[in-house]
């Protein structure tokens, strides 16, 4: 692998994980979102 | 918070913005350095990586301070929160020095001083999130997670000075240094656009991770709200 090669690999490399980290992110995010919207649904149903 | 929270998406375009340009600046404007040649290029986004590394393990230390000081969970949010993105970004460095290091040095990994340290900071780190992730309570994470955060803080000025006090294989360092950098003037601004566009992204992941802290801890007040009405 010539010179290039070993900067794609260390640009892809962090691209490949600033990229996950950003989509696991906003995964984690919308899951913790709808979680709260359902518990606080089914909590006003509750109350009287 | 929220008005923080508001103003993530201008962060975030900041940063991918700035980092289009150092992108730019660091592949295609620079010159190639006079000894290592093209493979240099890499020193673009290694040195800023640890350089974000490095402020996300200090934002970790400081609200890990202040949550012991006030026990306020705010605190210990910004402090998981921080501590999660600084081991993404210790893990970059680690990987893109492993990858510059094979056509320097001729291996992928040696057992030199920084290196070590390096990889010793991102253990304690991870192990940080591992053991917040398995304590039930969240204010014994809290409280067990910042006494680990202050002690695994200690690595960072020892990975600092690393190259000074022992004989290692990695270079000193040429921007965080007495007398300012050493870096030639076009290879020193690619390298300080990059940084900030890093700095710009890390604040954005923050206020991100943080609203995700936020809403957990919500869910959780919510569940044992549910709990206690039977």
């Amino acid at each position: 692998m010539g010179s290039w090669g070993f900067i794609g690999l260390a640009y892809g490399v962090a691209a490949v994980a600033i990229l996950t980290f950003f989509v696991l992110l906003r995964r984690r995010l919308r899951g913790a979102a709808e979680e709260l919207a359902a518990l606080e649904r089914d909590g006003g149903r509750r109350t009287p | 918070m929220e008005r923080v929270a508001r103003i993530a998406p201008s962060i975030g375009a900041a940063a991918a913005v700035i980092l289009a340009v150092g992108l730019y600046l660091g592949l295609v404007a620079a010159p190639p350095d006079a000894v290592m040649g093209e493979l240099q290029r890499i020193m673009y986004l290694h040195v800023p990586s640890i350089v974000t590394a490095y402020l996300a393990f200090t934002v970790v230390f400081c609200a890990s301070m202040l949550y012991l000081w006030k026990r306020d969970l705010r605190f210990d949010a910004v402090a998981v929160s921080s501590a999660e993105i600084g081991v993404v970004f210790t893990g970059i460095t680690l990987a893109t020095g492993s990858i510059w290091g094979k056509p320097t040095w001729g291996v992928w990994w040696t057992w030199d001083a920084r290196l070590t340290l390096t990889a010793i900071l991102f253990t304690i780190y991870v192990g940080y999130l591992m053991l917040r992730a398995f304590a039930e309570d969240p204010r014994a994470a809290a409280r067990y997670g910042a006494v680990l955060a202050i002690i695994g803080f200690l690595d960072i000025p020892l990975n600092h000075f690393a190259v000074y006090w022992w004989r290692t294989l990695h270079q000193p360092s040429s921007l965080l240094r007495a007398g300012g950098p050493s870096v030639a003037r076009a290879m020193l601004v690619p390298l300080l656009v990059n940084m900030l566009g890093l700095m710009l992204l890390y604040a954005y992941f923050l206020v991100r991770r943080v609203q995700l802290e936020r809403v957990r801890h919500r869910i959780l007040e919510g569940r044992l709200r549910r709990g206690r009405r039977g």
